[in-house]
């Protein structure tokens, strides 16, 4: 707090002051750092609002970066992805190593956690291997003290060679000092040592007859340093040797000189070399913590976090209170978001309806009121929904437990081929699948994370719930509860199953080890927690919004045209007008398409009315039953259009229709189920997956996969039901 | 894939622990992501921890090694040669 009032002042001085641009280059630091290290409380502890939110070129790897004025001059700071390590496995890992090797920042600040020096030196390591201008912040420095861990700051600088400032991110403490470190290291007035550890004499000379190889291609060697390839080389890392083979001029002597170095390693050490190099760098932090860090007295291994553990990650309790928390965060998020939701969405109706009393009658009049204002309402109905639901899970991976939330679901999960925080996303859609798609960022391995999005639109969400219930209560009375929960336990049946082929099929491939840190449980600060609604909000309805309303044009006017002036009666409600009038002539694009797919949907026991609304469901599925009460033309000019009322005269018309039997309905209940999800969805899909191609097949599967099931309960459902 | 050498006659391996006992690890069998990703966490030779406890199903399993709390599948942890402390 006391730092950002400086900075405050400080920026509206020089502002204010001088009046001037400043022409120096901007400073780009780059925050490095193992996931949980506090990386995200510092970045926003230095830019606080200044930030923004993008993708890193080609992946959806979120990209965070912002700028202040600082002492005079423009600070670029980017936040890296958290990493282990620095090998070219994980996307992350991938992600912040092509960063500093391409982009080259001017300083690279490494987060790591004082609690934890072992693991997080591990990674320091291997930047300064890198050879980029390094600083090390000892975070946590606050849980470090409280639990008697004392460190020479000074004398681990010294040994390490890297400029280290002792700093508590979530108070913003030790910030100033960061950053006067970073100007300083830039400046030239500090210096950080690319010297690096000794790996002891037998892989000192392999790495320098790898490094010789290397350097027999100079352009190469001048893009990516030879002293880091030719270790990651030696440590077997595929990125490592595909650069090479790609783009060194001598690319054969280099692999197989590594190859016969590392084959004289394994043969003198007993173990492969790469285990060697990590053995060398953990005995060479083992030796600078003995040095630099007390411990006084010795903690006990069971803290607040084993405590917490022992019940939370208990063998038979592990999953209730999972169940439990998700059943929270699930009440606080629609609880809370379906009223306001609701709100919105009446707000933008009866906004509908007012425009459509001030403008005069026609074409425009139409568009404006029903196109736009309804396209509009139609994204932000979702805005409390996916900002609620985002807070609660920023709440649950920041105190540490999502991955507790892992450990527990995992085996259930995997025996899928999914990872246990899948079960996140799949519990979210049965709230409303577009959250659902965007929580399953929290899956790092990409092919699970495309999987679990491919899949999830199939959980039962709020809105297809009720078309549902409206259904089984009309094709099967006697046994609509029943029937309801049959439904239910099949979306999810169905989603496990298409997920587990996907993965043998499409998305074959290694899974991803499972090895991963339990983080000790930390309190998020409300400052974090605030910005990162703030950041989903937005960026929910800048990249999906714009989607949604595009697409709910298209299909206004799929409604609307071909037009006829016969249309412009004016009718009360806008849900009406929008489908109803030209509906009525037989006349829209819409029930054109309609009448002329209905041979095939009769295949699954359905007419073009049916045709008509499930189509009007793709922009969102409670229409499904508004659009149906419009084409069966129940509904007069007074009569509101939505539920109440009009869905119990649909359900007694949808049973006494003779054209539907009990097999229809039930074909119907399938479809409806698993068939292409709503646009929103869509839409958000192409902003997780970042290309067209995946909303286009997530449409385009989901619709063949639905059809055959309802054909097939059709088929069954005529010789079994009568 | 990941397991190239088979286990030669009872190598004790991490999965055959029971939680509460403490180990001090041989050898690391993996190859490939996961053996990087075992190294990058700290599973070298001669390294000590205890192992915390098992989910539902026995699987995935928490180990504690220098201070921080992994967990790692069953499957993963068949590929760590170790011998029991106490
Ligand atoms: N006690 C303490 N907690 C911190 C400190 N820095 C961050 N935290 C908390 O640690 C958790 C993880 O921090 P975060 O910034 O999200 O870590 P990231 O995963 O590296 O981005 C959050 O709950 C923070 O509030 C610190 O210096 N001291
Ligand atoms: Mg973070």
């Amino acid at each position: 707090m006391n730092f950002k009032g400086y900075r405050w002042r400080h920026r509206h001085r020089s502002w204010l002051a001088t009046g001037q641009q400043v022409k120096e280059p901007v400073i780009r630091i780059a925050l490095a750092g193992n996931p949980n290290s506090g990386k995200t409380s510092i970045f926003n502890a230095i830019t606080g609002q200044h930030q923004r939110v993008g993708n890193y070129p080609g992946v959806t790897v979120e990209k965070k970066f912002g700028r202040i004025f600082y002492r005079n001059r423009i600070l670029e700071v980017i936040d890296l992805p958290g990493t282990y390590s620095l090998s070219a496995y994980s996307l992350d890992e991938m992600v912040a190593r092509d960063f500093l090797v391409n982009e080259k920042p001017d300083i690279v600040i490494d987060i790591l956690d004082s609690t934890n020096l072992e693991r997080h030196l591990y990674l320091l390591l291997q930047f300064q291997e890198m050879g980029v201008p390094l600083i090390g912040a000892l975070n946590m420095a606050d849980e470090a003290e409280s639990k008697g861990l004392i460190i020479d700051v000074e004398n681990l600088s010294q040994i390490l060679g890297i400029p280290l400032v002792r700093t508590v991110g979530n108070k913003g403490e030790g910030i100033e000092e960061l950053l006067t470190a970073a100007l300083d290291l830039y400046n030239g007035r500090l210096s950080s040592s690319q010297r690096h550890l000794n790996y002891g004499v037998h892989v000192e000379e392999a790495h320098n007859q790898v490094i010789a190889a290397l350097e027999q291609d100079e352009e190469f060697t001048k893009k990516y340093p030879a002293h880091w390839l030719a270790i990651k080389l030696l440590e077997e890392d595929p990125d490592a040797q595909k650069k090479v083979q790609q783009e060194h001029t001598k690319a054969d002597t280099v692999l197989s000189v590594t190859e016969s170095v590392k084959k004289n390693l394994t043969r003198q050490y007993q173990t492969e070399a790469r285990n060697i190099v990590s053995e060398q760098r953990y005995a060479y932090i083992h030796g600078a913590i003995k040095e630099a860090v007390r411990q006084n007295p010795p903690t006990s291994p069971y803290d607040l976090t084993e405590r917490i553990d022992r019940i939370v990650l208990h063998r038979f309790l592990g999953i209730p209170i999972f169940l439990g928390v998700m059943f929270l965060i699930y009440q606080f998020t629609f609880r809370l978001g379906n009223p306001l939701s609701d709100l919105i969405g009446n707000f933008f109706t009866l906004l509908g309806r007012a425009v459509h009393g001030w403008l005069p009658e026609g074409i425009l009049q139409d568009l404006i009121s029903n196109g736009i204002i309804g396209g509009v309402g139609s994204v932000i109905v979702f805005l409390p929904l996916v900002v609620l639901l985002m807070l609660g899970l920023a709440f649950l991976e920041d105190t540490g437990y999502m991955a507790r939330a892992a450990f527990v679901m995992d085996k259930f999960f995997h025996l899928f081929g999914l990872h246990g925080r899948s079960f996140i996303p799949f519990m979210v859609a049965t709230g409303c699948a577009v959250p659902g798609v965007m929580s399953a960022r929290l899956l790092a391995n990409p092919k699970d994370r495309i999987v679990t999005i491919l899949v999830t639109p199939f959980m039962m969400c709020g809105a297809k719930a009720p078309v549902i219930a409206i259904l089984t209560a009309a094709f099967f009375p006697e046994h609509s509860a029943l029937v309801f929960w049959g439904v239910w336990m099949l979306s999810w049946l169905m989603a496990f199953c298409v997920a587990l082929i996907f993965r043998r099929t499409l998305f074959r491939g290694e899974q991803t080890p499972f090895v991963m840190e339990l983080p000790p449980y930390r309190l998020p600060t409300l400052q974090t927690i605030l910005l990162h609604m703030w950041q989903k909000a937005r960026e929910y309805l800048k990249k999906a919004g714009t989607i949604i309303l595009a697409a709910s044009i298209v299909i206004w006017f799929l409604f609307t045209f071909p037009h006829s002036k016969a249309n412009d009666t004016g009718v009360g409600s806008v849900c009406q007008s929008e489908i109803l009038a030209p509906a009525a002539q037989g006349g829209s694009y819409a029930v054109r398409i309609g009448r002329a797919v209905e041979p095939v949907l009769k295949l699954a026991g359905f007419d073009w009315k049916l045709g008509v609304a499930l189509f009007a469901g793709v922009a969102a599925k409670e229409v499904i039953i508004s659009t149906l009460g419009i084409l069966y033309g129940i509904e007069n000019a007074a009569a509101p259009a939505a539920n109440g009322t009009s869905n119990l005269n649909i359900r007694d018309l949808l049973r006494n229709d003779p054209d539907y039997s009990r097999a229809s309905g039930l074909a119907l209940i399938i479809f409806v189920l698993f068939y292409t999800p709503c646009l929103a969805t869509l839409a958000m899909i192409k902003k997780e997956l970042g290309s067209w191609k995946w909303p286009l097949f997530e449409a385009g599967y989901t619709l063949t996969f639905a059809f055959l099931l309802a054909i097939a309960s059709f088929q069954l459902g005529k010789l079994l039901l009568v | 894939m990941t397991n190239t050498n088979f286990p030669k006659k009872s190598v004790l391996t991490l999965d055959k622990l029971a939680p509460g006992s403490h180990f001090c690890i041989q050898r690391i069998r993996a190859h490939g992501e996961v053996g990087q990703r075992l190294l990058d966490m700290g599973f070298i030779r001669n390294a000590t921890g205890q192992v915390l406890r098992e989910a539902l199903f026995r699987d995935p399993i928490e180990v504690i090694l220098n201070g921080s709390r992994i967990s790692l599948r069953r499957s993963e942890a068949r590929l760590i040669e170790v011998i029991l402390i106490s």
